[in-house]
């Protein structure tokens, strides 16, 4: 009974405290005149956004959905990249080399032990800026990309975005029925699936078919006086931002695959050993299945810091939600709109995240029968 | 697990519906209450605005006294001894923050003429230094008593922002400064390039406006603050760099390869008027600032200043006698103005004697950087500077 009071003057007090700073909020608001609404979405939001297609004269509410787009944008290349060069070390930091292992163990406490913010201002100020040749000195590579400290121009195709991303559609979904078609044939007789080659091969032929089909073309990026012409630019702040999100989640996410691995019972490496696989063999096909099963939630938590960490690129200019929401405040905007507005966007995303992350780890958990 | 959210949910939900009934109990009394009072309590309750009264659910008094503001910032300023004056650390001329921990500077002396005027002592001021981007907030939430911080005077912020501004201490505009041997000679030789500016400012979409409007392709770049602009120009990520014309003289002047490897060209394509700016809904508060500002501009008109205020004390000239905070010979009897601004009558006089008068702060920061006087000058002069006369 007195858990029961208790529990309701907790949850009393609370609603009591939201109910009193609402209030305030209300009252505040109206004594200074700044309006509580969403009115403010149709005015014209004042400024660039370098890298996207937005004018001056769009509306706020088309900055924020290109600030929404920037922080999807950095968030999935982070997460992939992420992955990709987490796992590496986490596996280096088990080799039997010694020099292999030692220096993933010297990448990791680095990185680990130091504030993302530095990396962030780094990759801009070291990387792109440091780094980068300026525009007249542009590395020109192979005619395929120019690198400047002006971003970082490659190869793009022209015509409908849409209509690529359709074909992309079509063609995963051929390549899930070749990989399933594979592995009942694997089933059948044995014989390896390769489903992986097979799923790949069916892609590239249907997105090859696609491309030709609906007539999209590439373009080459080329030098023009002081800015790049043709293919697509990658903004250096995405670059910086890009660089920082990716080598200090890295480090997280080698730490959880490193242990991951660990983790995966010692008899499951000396059976892969007995039936004389390869060490990629063994790694690919029985240790690793087995460690991501572990590793899924934990590194589904790095992809939701990733994303919020992504909000870290205001303080070098990339436009992402976090900097719209700034500047679109620092322009007139009332300020508790925007940002409630805001951190609606990134609930969602990371909700989104989640379900997604829960999904592949109940996809991927022992089903037990 | 299931069942401890139920259990936890369940109080929740009965809270909220008891929240829900006495809520609307409340409405129902007070309802009934202004009725009863008669015709003025309505009027008073319909009077204010929709939100405030449902949420105010005592007697309609009560409601009147909340649009009104509790407290006067004047007071305020006055009970803590203290203006908090929110300002910047980087700003050569306007603003800077010396090794000995001062702020130097145009914007600077305007706190102190402020603190001046309401404290009668230039040094009762707490420099609060902030990011562009965050300085409305700050000043809607109260952490600061006034801005000074190089601002644009525009509708939206004087509307939205929650903002009052008062007289503009400097008449600005945005200018372009280019490298000295790009080649760079006018505007409209800027095409195809990448135009830097700060995160948060007018200067931002004037740009982009400004490129629009001549045709020419800009790509206008943002950062944070001036020292990342700067980085990134010696870089050569930018092309030009755009702000008010003043403060390019005053970042050109601490450029690392000296003033003169910068250019800043010709042309100027907006009005920025510069002013202090205090938050809505306190007049006393915003007359106060208002006048402390043009204190400095009336005293440089009657050519009173630091040096030789004193002199003054024995003018025979009535409105400097009234200016000054002199007694005024009348019909009945010698007397001070007062009028009812909420200030000291010697205001005037210690602003002059302990900050100095317009054109002494003009010359002591901004002059040095190489800057005219311009639009700055005293009407008399054919500027822009006119004070209303104090009587």
């Amino acid at each position: 009974m007195l858990k029961w009071v208790l529990q309701l003057v907790v949850v009393g007090l609370v609603v009591a405290l939201i109910i009193w700073l609402y209030g305030n909020y209300i009252d505040n608001t109206a004594e200074q005149n700044i309006p509580t609404d969403f009115g403010f979405l149709d005015n014209p939001a004042n400024f660039q956004i370098t890298g996207n297609e937005l004018s001056a004269n769009a509306p706020i509410r088309d900055a924020l959905y290109q600030g929404l787009l920037n922080t999807l944008r950095i968030s999935v290349a982070g997460i992939v990249a992420a992955t990709i060069l987490g796992t590496l070390i986490g596996i280096a930091r088990l080799s039997s080399n010694w020099i292999v292992s030692k220096l993933a163990t010297v990448y990791v406490e680095a990185v680990r032990n130091v504030p993302l913010a530095l990396f962030v201002v780094a990759g801009l100020l070291v990387v792109v800026l440091g780094v980068f040749p300026t525009i007249q000195d542009a590395w020109e590579l192979g005619g395929l990309a120019v690198v400047s400290n002006r971003g970082v121009a490659v190869p793009w195709f022209v015509g409908a975005g849409f209509g690529l991303l359709a074909i992309g559609t079509v063609g995963a979904v051929a390549a899930w029925i070749v990989a399933r078609w594979r592995s009942s044939v694997s089933d059948r007789t044995g014989v390896l699936p390769r489903s992986g080659l097979w799923a790949g091969g069916a892609f590239v032929i249907v997105f090859a078919i696609g491309w030709v089909a609906f007539g999209y073309e590439w373009t080459l990026p080329e030098l023009d006086g002081r800015q790049t012409v043709g293919g697509i630019r990658v903004d250096p702040s995405f670059f910086a931002l890009f660089f920082a999100l990716v080598i200090y989640t890295a480090s997280h996410i080698a730490e959880i695959v490193r242990g991951s691995i660990q983790a995966v019972p010692r008899g499951q490496g000396e059976a892969a050993d007995s039936v004389a696989l390869s060490g990629f063999q063994r790694m690919w096909y029985v240790i690793l299945p087995q460690a991501f099963r572990i590793a899924i939630p934990p590194i589904g938590n790095q992809y939701l810091n990733l994303i919020k960490n992504s909000s870290l690129g205001a303080a070098i200019g990339y436009y992402d939600l976090t900097l719209v929401a700034q500047t679109t405040v620092g322009n007139g905007s009332p300020a508790v709109p925007v940002f409630a507005l805001t951190m609606v966007l990134y609930i969602c995303i990371s909700l989104v995240t989640s379900v997604i992350v829960n999904y592949a780890n109940r996809r991927s958990a022992l089903v037990e029968r | 697990m299931r069942t401890t959210t139920r259990r936890a949910l369940v109080p929740l939900v009965a809270l909220a519906l008891l929240g829900a009934a006495c809520t609307s109990d409340d409405n129902d009394s007070s309802d009934g209450d202004t009725s009863t009072d008669g015709t003025d309590a309505t009027e008073e309750t319909t009077a204010t605005d929709d939100t405030t009264a449902t949420d105010d659910t005592t007697a309609p008094d009560d409601t009147v006294e909340v649009v009104q503001s509790d407290e006067s910032t004047l007071d305020a300023v006055i009970a803590n001894d203290s203006v908090r004056c929110g300002t910047r650390d980087a700003l050569p001329g306007f603003a800077v923050l010396t090794p000995e921990g001062d702020h130097v500077g145009f914007d600077s002396d305007f706190c102190r003429v402020i603190a001046a005027a309401v404290l009668g002592d230039a040094e009762k001021v707490e420099m609060v230094d902030l990011e562009t981007a965050d300085r409305f907030t700050t000043l809607q939430s109260g952490e600061i008593d006034v801005l000074v911080r190089n601002t644009t005077w525009t509708a939206t912020r004087d509307g939205a922002e929650g903002a009052t501004f008062v007289t503009p201490t400097l008449y600005d505009g945005q200018g372009i400064m280019v490298a000295a041997d790009s080649g760079f000679g006018a505007i409209t030789d800027l095409d195809g390039v990448i135009v830097c500016v700060a995160q948060g400012t007018t200067t931002e979409g004037n740009a982009a406006n400004e490129a629009n409007r001549l045709g020419l392709n800009w790509e206008v770049r943002a950062f944070e603050n001036t020292d990342l602009i700067q980085e990134a120009f010696i870089a050569g990520q930018c092309d030009a760099w755009s702000a008010d014309s003043t403060q390019l003289v005053a970042l050109r002047s601490v450029y690392p390869d000296g003033p003169e490897a910068l250019t800043i060209l010709p042309e100027i394509f907006s009005k920025e008027p510069l002013a202090p700016a205090v938050a809505d809904g306190d007049t006393e508060w915003a007359q106060a600032v208002n006048w402390a500002v043009l204190a400095t501009i009336q005293a440089e008109e009657f050519g009173i200043d630091s040096t030789n205020v004193d002199t003054f004390s024995d003018s025979e000239d009535v409105s400097i006698q009234r200016f000054l905070g002199l007694e005024v010979e009348g019909d009945d009897g010698a007397a001070v103005l007062d009028p009812g601004l909420g200030l000291p009558s010697d205001f005037a006089f210690q602003v002059v004697s302990q900050v100095g008068n317009y054109a002494e702060i003009f010359e002591e920061h901004l002059t040095p950087l190489g800057l005219e006087r311009g639009l700055n000058s005293l009407w008399t002069d054919g500027g822009l500077l006119y004070s209303p006369p104090y009587r």
